[in-house]
């Protein structure tokens, strides 16, 4: 019987996560007949996000691609994603995941049995909000929902806003009503998760990046035989291009969408402006520099130029 | 004696549990509305404290009859058919019970191993999940208590959950409450006929 | 072969009486051992999902620990003089005042037998005292009963919110006309049999009578305006509200009402105490009442009772949700979905078939466990014929209205059996002309989509969607 690869994930099959894997499992399936097998289960019909590592600790899932924030408790390097202003675009982020540090960073889970394979982009953040939010004093004491991420929360204390941990089913709720006033998300997701529609103004911050890794178990990965393991990989590589091909012309396409639906304001935000977000978040590298190390942070951000 | 007195903590600790995270998420939107802030570990020890609370009280449930079940057929057989068919159910409860203690052992033994905490607090996490092999434990041993009494003919059944008893209570109190009334108004009427 | 056995062993289990919540496990863990590769661990760590990862679910409990508050008692009594110093002028008033007994009582708690207990003990017998004959009375209030299910809040809805992922509050929203709707045809009905059946009109109180049965009631009635006001003024969350409004329920049986708890019997008012030192007097009681209730016999009972109804529900709900794996993971809703959309049923047609089904389940089940067996398999069909979720879901609540009324197993029956002291065969018969009024009510929300979605709708276009 052919190798099956259960791959998990938690988004809709037409969303770039949801592409990537529909491709990988086409790419295996003509190149791999009868050797291997990938079945996708989109839309979290197998574990959610934060369940899925565990189940593929036991063996029951062999794929998934969680967002980079949802490994905090499995290794303290990966934080170096969600830090504020490290990358100056999603280029940047991308030279950094293909250099040798951002390879090497697909290793750390190691220890906790898992295996990077490969990093997949959702795009750069921006943030929404019930009012305009030009520079961070328009955000002090304002309470924005973020995921569950040490970083993250720094990033808002920063600027004096209030993070909120709310989970993902109550947030639109949350937003429509005004109980909490903003987040940060990107285009993409401000799109599909109909948020525009809450929250009427959008600033164009770039402030972080939302990847995700795409992971397998050490055993899993181990036990198979070198070139079927290698013949996977590549098979990865390409559906992950196609995938991040996607998201790059979703993240254009999905902006322009909700600017045409009038429905929410998109603020751009002058260099000098800019510049004092960065002043006010750039002290939570320092914070979270012993975790993530010194030198990565300054490896990432040398990708800018 | 002692029977009574487990019965009475695990009580107090499942209405802890219950109250606890109501007032948890009661202070969240306190916190919120009133004072712009949060508490952020509030979410994930709510959600915490509800699967103490349902993988506990499902053994509890079984020991005071507060699960509900489809009972009127086995209720329409001869008495010793009503009990053979609760000794089968009991058994494939038991299997129930067992495979997921079994598999909640593996589970927790290899989230041991790798040693993880909690995203908002400072607990291991196979320590803030060992509610799963406590439950199914504790469930198994209610199961056996009950077989127990099946053999013994001190019960036929599951002795189910009934809603409509529960609201007959509520009936019972108001009825009650009535009679009061009209006992304090005759009494007063009374006093005003002494006096007049 | 994977659905057979599904089906087969979760209802050999279930009519061997065997608690449906491990009926529904078991039948999953079997067929996952049986026809797929996951491990037992995987089946546990589902499970341990399902209790801990789904805070909307937790509204449940919290709605329930509100109920046993308010079911304590005053609250209804309350409700009730307001409703008949309002409307029991009216020929046939003192009928249309416990509709509307019912109709506020269910706004304020989430099930269906509570409300016929609570209204029911105190209007049933005052109707007969009335001259009402006693099968109308036992009749009438069974049927309105059932509205605690179908006005927000709804312990019934949440299930299903939870079983399909649709929004809780805008299945809240979605039950509210019909609810009103349902309260107004039995309201109408009641009228015209009052009018052939010369029923009496009880004498209008006067306003100011009104006014104050109205600000005594108020105390209960708020719970109504702070859980819809808390949901959609942008306070909170379905599931926050829910849990304030059981802090609320608290503070108002025990500290405002007084008919539980270490401050019953002390008065707000002494008799020759000034407003102010009453004032101080009762800040001072409720202070130290609280840390009292904490041990307190008749607090703690309301909070277990509550507890017993929600570990048994979220114990339900937990296997169901494994056995929501498995139909997914098989593809089983697929598959049958496949084989009705082959009979070229259009959606009127999967409307009926969906009604059948669900009344005749209605007979053996309790409503929760009939949602969150049915919902999974029939909300894929219903979408792929276009039926919208929501009209879905009230459609389901109403079938589980009408359940509550049918035998064997009628919950509303078993309770107005037990207020009126008569036998099942007389309820039943009580109910049966009212219970005409319920199909029809189901005939006109199946069919008449727009009587759900107007006010979820609307909502939305006032949000500017
Ligand atoms: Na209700
Ligand atoms: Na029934």
């Amino acid at each position: 019987a052919p190798v099956e690869i259960k791959f998990s994930h938690v988004v809709a099959e037409n969303t770039p996560k949801g592409q990537m894997a529909n491709k990988f499992a086409e790419l295996v399936a003509e190149r791999l007949a009868g050797k291997v097998e990938v079945n996708v289960f989109p839309s979290s019909q197998l574990f959610g996000d934060n369940k899925v590592l565990e189940a593929m600790l036991l063996g029951d899932v062999q794929m998934a691609a969680p967002s980079l924030s949802k490994f905090q408790k499995y290794t303290k390097s990966l934080q170096l994603f969600d830090l504020p202003f490290l990358f100056k675009d999603i280029d940047a982020v991308e030279r950094f995941q293909s250099s040798a540090d951002g390879q090497k960073m697909l290793t750390s889970l190691e220890s906790k049995g898992l295996v990077g394979l490969g990093y997949l982009h959702n795009g750069m953040k921006q943030l929404s909000a019930s009012d305009p939010l030009k520079v961070p004093a328009d955000a002090s004491g304002k309470k924005f929902r973020i995921m569950t991420s040490d970083v993250l929360q720094a990033q808002f204390e920063a600027v004096d806003a209030v993070p909120l941990k709310k989970p993902f089913s109550e947030v639109f709720t949350l937003l429509q009503t005004k109980a909490i006033d903003g987040q940060e998300n990107t285009w993409s997701n401000i799109f599909s998760k109909k948020f525009f529609e809450v929250q009427p103004f959008i600033t164009e911050s770039n402030h972080g990046v939302l990847d995700y890794m795409v992971v397998t178990s050490a055993e899993f990965w181990g036990g198979l035989d070198a070139d079927l393991r290698s013949e996977i990989k590549a098979a990865l590589d390409e559906a992950i291009a196609f995938g991040n091909g996607i998201a790059a012309d979703k993240a254009n396409s999905d902006k322009q969408a909700i600017i045409d639906s009038k429905r929410s304001e998109v603020i751009e935000i002058s260099a000098e402006e800019r510049a004092l977000w960065v002043t006010a978040m750039k002290p939570v590298w320092a914070q979270f520099a012993d975790e993530i190390g010194a030198d990565l942070i300054k490896a990432a951000e040398a990708s800018n130029q | 004696m002692v029977r009574n007195l487990i019965t009475k903590l695990e009580e107090t600790f499942l209405s802890l549990l219950l109250v606890a995270m109501t007032l948890l998420v009661f202070a969240e939107v306190v916190m919120r509305f009133g004072f712009n802030s949060g508490i952020h570990w509030a979410q994930e020890m709510t959600l915490l404290l509800a699967a103490w609370f349902v993988l506990y009280g499902a053994s509890y449930g079984i020991k005071v009859g507060a699960h509900i079940g489809v009972d009127v057929f086995v209720k329409l057989l001869p008495k010793n058919a009503h009990r053979f068919f609760t000794l089968v159910a009991i058994g494939l409860c038991l299997v129930y019970s067992g495979l997921l203690l079994y598999g909640s052992w593996i589970y927790l033994s290899k989230m041991k191993m790798i040693g993880i905490e909690l995203e908002d607090m400072p607990i291991q996490k196979w320590m803030a999940m060992s509610i799963l092999v406590i439950g199914f434990a504790m469930l198994i041993i209610r199961f056996l208590e009950l077989g127990w009494k099946v053999l013994k003919h001190q019960t036929e059944g599951f002795g189910m959950h009934d809603e409509a008893e529960e609201s007959m209570e509520i009936a019972k109190e108001l009825k009650a409450m009535e009679e009061q009334e009209r006992l304090e108004k005759e009494r007063k009427d009374s006093d005003r006929g002494d006096r007049s | 072969m994977t659905t057979a056995a599904l089906f087969i062993i979760l209802f050999a289990c279930m009519f061997m009486g065997m608690p449906i919540a491990i009926a529904l496990g078991l039948s999953s863990v079997t067929t996952i051992l049986l026809f797929s590769n996951d491990s037992l661990a995987s089946v546990s760590l589902k499970f341990f999902e399902a209790t801990s990862e789904h805070y909307t679910l937790l509204a449940i409990p919290f709605f329930i620990l509100s109920s046993a508050f308010l079911s304590t008692g005053g609250v209804a009594k309350r409700l009730i003089n307001f409703a008949v110093d309002s409307v029991g002028h009216v020929r046939g008033g003192l009928a249309m005042a416990s509709v509307m007994a019912c109709m506020l009582f269910a706004a304020v708690s989430g099930s269906s037998p509570a409300t016929v207990a609570a209204i029911g003990t105190i209007v049933i017998a005052g109707m007969v005292r009335s001259g009402y004959p006693e099968s109308f009375a036992a009749g009438v209030i069974a049927n309105a009963g059932t509205l605690g299910i179908l006005i927000p809040p709804s312990i019934v809805m949440l299930v299903y919110a939870a079983a399909t992922e649709v929004s809780a509050s805008r299945m809240f929203m979605a039950g509210f006309i019909p609810g009103l709707m349902m309260g107004g045809i039995l309201m109408i009905a009641i009228y015209i049999a009052a009018r052939i059946m010369k029923l009496p009109a009880e004498p209008f109180p006067g306003f100011r009578h009104l006014g104050k049965s109205f600000i005594i009631a108020l105390g209960g009635l708020m719970l109504i305006i702070i859980v819809l006001g808390s949901i959609y003024g942008g306070i909170a969350s379905p599931t926050e509200a829910a849990a304030v409004a059981a802090v609320y329920a608290y503070m108002v049986s025990v500290l405002g009402y007084r008919d539980i708890g270490p401050m019953k019997g002390i008065a707000w008012q002494n008799e020759g105490e000034s407003a102010g030192s009453a004032t101080i007097r009762n800040i001072l009681q409720m202070l130290w009442a609280i840390p009292k209730s904490v041990r307190h016999p008749e607090v703690r009972k309301v909070i277990l009772d509550a507890t017993k109804v929600s570990l048994m529900l979220l114990f339900i709900i937990a296997n169901a949700m494994l056995f929501a794996h498995v139909l997914t993971t098989e593809r089983i809703p697929h598959q049958i979905a496949e084989v009705i959309v082959n009979w070229g049923l259009p959606a009127w047609g999967f409307l009926i078939v969906v009604n059948i089904l669900l009344l005749i389940a209605g007979n053996f089940m309790e409503p929760s466990a009939i949602i969150l067996i049915m919902a999974p398999i029939l909300f894929p069909i219903a979408t792929q014929l276009g039926i919208d979720p929501i009209h879905l879901g009230i459609i389901m609540v109403v079938n589980m209205e009408i359940g509550m009324l049918t035998p064997p197993v009628g919950l509303n029956l078993f309770v107005t059996a037990g207020i009126t002291g008569k036998n099942m065969i007389w309820v039943i018969k009580a109910c049966l002309p009212w219970l005409c009024l319920l199909l029809f009510f189901l005939i006109l929300i199946t069919y008449i989509p727009q009587i759900s979605l107007f006010l979820p709708e609307y909502i939305d276009h006032l949000n500017g969607y």
